[in-house]
């Protein structure tokens, strides 16, 4: 018997991430802040909206309320996850504001980086803080990773 | 299919509003040129990406009259398949694409519809020209396009766009609109030219009833913007009933006036009368770009202002 094509679902019902509270934004613009030296102020034109696991940043709009009357399907970049109790910077954002991080910058080289996309685990010993990275390589942010001491994990898409 | 061979007689309809309609069908044998916009807001030195290109045997030089565009050679270089397009450095689109968002002139902290945005290198465009500062509203209706401009807008880091679904004609009210950007769905004559492996890219609009469908588009995007505000109508196709006719149209049941443009691009004026018919004197403020005088895909910009 043919197997059932699947279908992506739309949700009707879709409705608005939740805008953060002002601590909630605090915590993880400082988050960015602190790990990778990005200043808190470079966010000031976004809002920070919230899902179940998920961080959105999404442009001020004049008026929210109005465009809170659509039935939304996305909102704005996907920025930070939750991740048990921990922040994780998305590949997307850093591919975005990556290149303004001033610590925890990894520079691989064109075949480092290969092998990494290859393998999602590589030997590497850097003096760098335990915990997500930002991999670069030639000057194109490519996204995160996960240092610890001794060993890169790959988070590229 | 429309063969390379009846193109002659499908555009000789056109033959008296297409200038030196002779050369408008030799350009039709010519492959359209490669061109690609520069995404600023994540790539933060153009010569990262041209480097790039050259590596892998591709060149790629900036167009002078239009902003963030480069023109690459070979024209069959795969652009999709680099890693300057996988980190969304690149969005692969045609020049006259970029034409209908000149047109918008869009600004940082409007509220902007692009109410047929799939696959968004227009929203992109918006988004890149208001340094990720405009508010955008991306709308398609068919899920299946929907995911492709939100894997672009992913791709390309665009933080102020949010996605919809709905089919433009009913299009919710309630937001109130800076501008509405209508890249309508049309017959793509403008495209139609002998491709890159000697295949037509004409697509046969069937029995849809296209004008239909811009018209029920246009009114509403019209009904969506403030007073004061612009709509940007554009199709690529050359057909008047898919362009001057719709606006005329608009511009019969609405209070609005067309407004001239500057563009970077050769063009000609709109049309005022078509089979007979007169139409409304502002669509010589239209602008008609051909496939020949541009290198590039046939294009109709009409930019309204909405007057009550």
């Amino acid at each position: 018997m043919a197997k059932k094509a699947r279908r992506k679902r739309i949700h009707q019902q879709a409705v608005w991430p939740r805008t953060t509270s002002l601590e909630e934004r605090e915590a993880v613009l400082s988050f960015w802040e602190e790990r990778f030296g990005i200043p808190k102020e470079t966010f000031d034109p976004y809002l920070l909206l919230a899902t179940a696991k998920n961080y959105w940043l999404f442009v001020k709009p004049p008026d929210l309320k109005a465009l809170q009357g659509l039935r939304v399907q996305t909102t704005g970049l996907l920025f930070t996850r939750k991740v048990s109790r921990w922040l994780k910077p998305t590949s997307t954002a850093l591919q975005r504001f990556g290149h303004l991080a001033t610590k925890n910058v990894v520079q691989l080289s064109p075949a480092e980086l290969d092998r990494l996309r290859r393998e999602r685990k590589i030997s590497y010993e850097a003096p760098l803080e335990e915990g997500y990275v930002v991999i670069s390589c030639e000057g194109k942010v490519w996204g995160c990773g996960l240092y610890t001491p001794g060993k890169l994990i790959s988070y590229l898409p | 299919m429309l063969t390379l061979a009846e193109a002659p007689a499908y555009f000789e309809r056109y033959r008296e509003i297409i200038p030196d309609f002779e050369r408008f069908l030799e350009h039709l044998k010519e492959p359209l040129p490669l061109y690609f916009r520069l995404n600023e807001l994540k790539c933060p030195d153009p010569e990262i990406v041209i480097r790039g290109l050259a590596r892998q045997g591709a060149r790629a030089e900036p167009v002078e009259r239009v902003p963030n565009f480069y023109r690459v050679e070979p024209r069959t270089f795969p652009l999709g398949n680099t890693e300057e397009y996988y980190l969304g450095y690149i969005y692969p689109m045609t020049l006259n694409s970029s034409l209908p968002v000149i047109a918008l002139d869009p600004q940082p902290g409007e509220v902007i519809l692009d109410m047929c945005a799939a696959p968004g290198s227009k929203t992109t465009q918006i988004a890149q020209v208001t340094g990720d500062q405009a508010v955008i509203v991306a709308n398609d209706r068919r899920l299946d396009r929907l995911t492709a401009l939100v894997a672009n807008l992913k791709r390309l880091g665009i933080a102020c766009a949010m996605t919809t679904l709905y089919r433009g004609e009913e299009f919710p009210h309630g937001v109130p609109f800076d501008k509405v950007l209508v890249d309508a769905p049309c017959s793509g004559e403008g495209r139609y030219r002998q491709g890159y492996e000697g295949e037509l890219l004409y697509q046969k609009e069937g029995r849809t009833n296209l004008p239909a469908i811009q018209k029920g588009l246009l009114v509403r995007a019209f009904d969506l913007v403030r007073v004061g505000g612009i709509v940007v109508y554009s199709t690529c196709t050359i057909n008047p009933d898919e362009n001057e006719m719709v606006v005329d149209y608009l511009l019969r049941k609405r209070q609005g006036r067309i407004i001239e443009c500057h563009y970077p691009q050769p063009h000609h004026p709109g049309l005022t009368e078509w089979e007979g018919k007169i139409l409304h004197p502002d669509l010589k403020k239209a602008a008609r770009f051909f496939p020949h005088e541009t290198d590039s895909v046939g294009f109709f910009v009409a930019k309204i202002e909405r007057l009550m």
